[in-house]
């Protein structure tokens, strides 16, 4: 009982990071109505530029601050792309071209950082913030799961008590209207991406020393966050949350169980196909009748 | 010179053209009817002036100002406020959040509920939950409430009640006594010509008529015919 606990603990941090990816993956889709592929891709880049600028002589902290700002800048970007030129795709089109950039910002990334080979990340926060039962909870575990909790609430009050929050909302339902109304559809746009980036790039810096540390292990942490989005129909901010959590937990208790644990990866995919399959019910049952 | 001036409007998607060198103009305190059967281009002549879809060639000025180069936004911004067809309210939004969406300047809620008190009872309800009547209301008085100079309305009538269409006909009038420049796109001729002092009829892209109203509502004929293809204005 004890090793299974044990194990949860472990999967706290990728949980807490998890959780955190799956709310900026709704964030974007309830705001800007795309299904996000390029999120942890973009957060691969901010943080593998924090590991440049250290290379580069900055201390820790200036480094990160430079990180976030490549991120920010990252998300910045895609989102021109997909404001200036896909604002009245549909949503199928708008996801194969998050796809299509995710391939394309792997393969540069693994181009400028050597391949997949190993980078060294430095931990931001060491050590144990609390030991809960005989197990150590590191800070960074705390850390990512506080900042997925809080990201989920302010997130929250941001849209329903903020007259940004109402512009974008009146955004993500019909974007056209809202420009119509003179709501400044893609500065609100950028605005979304941009702080997509920011969050995603701290929160992997935060967990990539816990991580296979290169770019395409990294950049593919979107399949956990799109499960965890998915717990939460791409609507709840919440049931992303618990979504992502629910993963990073599972995922811990497979190493309890010795050769279970090499196929911890597929945990995503398994959530992924039960939601479907859940979702499905109510047309299975109408279809029966 | 028109406070809103179109001259010369082309619009083609492709190769197709779907309007063709048209020409409106409407000044303030007056309603210009556009009118024309189903595939006209009407719907696509006000989609090309509000930025929604690029125009080929032609200018739009409201106020002097040339805006056919701007962003929808920024022609909402320049004065220019268009309710398109099939009520676009943002459904899961209430009345109230909606309303202020569109809030801009010194406009206030209290403007759109003396419009239309029908709203107020209504103002907690979400959007989508409201009758079409109320819907039409809903976008008609968020557009008002971004202070626009020249308003254009499209299809206004379809799917409601006679009685509905009668009130709205009669806001839309009082409206433009009290100083705002209407462009209407309707169906119902006999509605649209009652209220309106320029009618405008479209044909295949084209405007084939360009005179009163009065003198349209006096030949239904020539409307008819206008419709029917038999006339050139």
């Amino acid at each position: 009982m004890n090793a299974l606990f044990t194990s949860a603990v472990a999967g706290l941090t990728a949980a807490g990071a998890y959780a955190l990816l799956g709310v900026c993956a709704v964030f974007t889709y309830r705001l800007v109505a795309v299904v996000n592929f390029t999120g942890a891709a973009i957060g691969t880049a901010g943080t593998f530029s924090m590991i440049g600028f250290i290379a580069l002589g900055l201390p820790l902290w200036p480094a990160v601050a430079a990180g976030v700002a490549v991120g920010t800048l990252a998300g910045a970007a895609i989102g021109f792309v997909m404001t200036r030129w896909f604002s009245e795709a549909s949503a199928t089109t708008k996801a194969a071209v998050t796809a299509a950039l995710l391939v394309g910002i792997v393969a540069m990334g693994l181009r400028f950082t050597g391949g997949q080979h190993p980078q060294e990340f430095p931990t931001l926060f060491p050590g144990s913030a609390f030991r809960l039962a005989g197990v150590e909870v590191t800070i960074a575990s705390v850390l990512t799961i506080v900042l997925a909790v809080a990201f989920t609430m302010l997130a929250d009050l941001f849209l329903n008590r903020t007259n940004i929050g109402l512009h974008l909302r009146a955004l993500s339902a019909r974007p056209m209207a809202a420009e119509l109304l003179g709501v400044r559809v893609a500065l609100l746009s950028q605005l979304v991406w941009a702080v997509t980036g920011a969050f995603t790039t701290f929160a992997l810096m935060i967990i990539a020393p816990q991580r296979s540390p290169d770019f395409m292990s990294l950049s593919l942490l979107v399949v956990p966050a799109l499960a965890a989005a998915l717990v939460g129909a791409f609507r709840s901010f919440r049931l992303a949350l618990a979504g992502g959590l629910m993963i990073g937990l599972i995922e811990g208790l497979t190493s309890a169980f010795g050769s279970l644990s090499q196929y911890r990866s597929i945990v995503p995919f398994l959530v992924v196909l039960a939601v479907l399959l859940w979702s499905q019910r109510g047309a299975r049952w109408d279809e029966a009748r | 010179m028109s406070l809103f001036a179109i001259k010369g409007l082309s619009i083609r998607r492709g190769r197709l053209p779907i309007v063709n060198e048209a020409s409106l103009a409407v000044d303030r305190g007056q309603i210009s009817v556009l009118l024309g059967a189903n595939g006209a281009g009407k719907t696509t002549f006000l989609e090309g002036l509000s930025g929604i879809i690029p125009v080929a060639e032609g200018n739009i000025e409201i106020g002097g100002k040339a805006i056919q180069a701007a962003r929808p936004g920024a022609r909402s911004r320049a004065g220019l406020a268009h309710v398109e067809q099939g009520r676009t309210v943002f459904r899961d939004l209430t009345t109230e959040e909606n309303l202020r969406v569109g809030l801009r300047d010194a406009a206030t809620l209290s403007e759109a509920y003396a419009l239309f008190p029908e709203l107020l009872p209504r103002r907690a309800v979400r959007a989508g939950l409201l009758s079409g009547g109320e819907q039409q209301m809903l976008v008609i008085a968020r557009a008002l409430l971004t202070r626009p100079k020249v308003l254009m309305i499209d299809e206004m009538s379809a799917g409601l009640a006679p009685v509905v269409v009668s009130r709205l006909m009669q806001t839309i009038r009082r409206l433009a006594d009290e100083g705002l420049a209407i462009v209407l796109v309707e169906q119902f001729a006999a509605l649209a010509l009652a209220v309106g002092n320029r009618a405008y009829v479209m044909r295949r892209g084209r405007i084939v008529y360009d005179g009163d109203c009065t003198t349209l509502r006096q030949s239904p004929e020539k409307l008819h015919a206008f419709y029917l293809g038999g006339a050139e204005g």
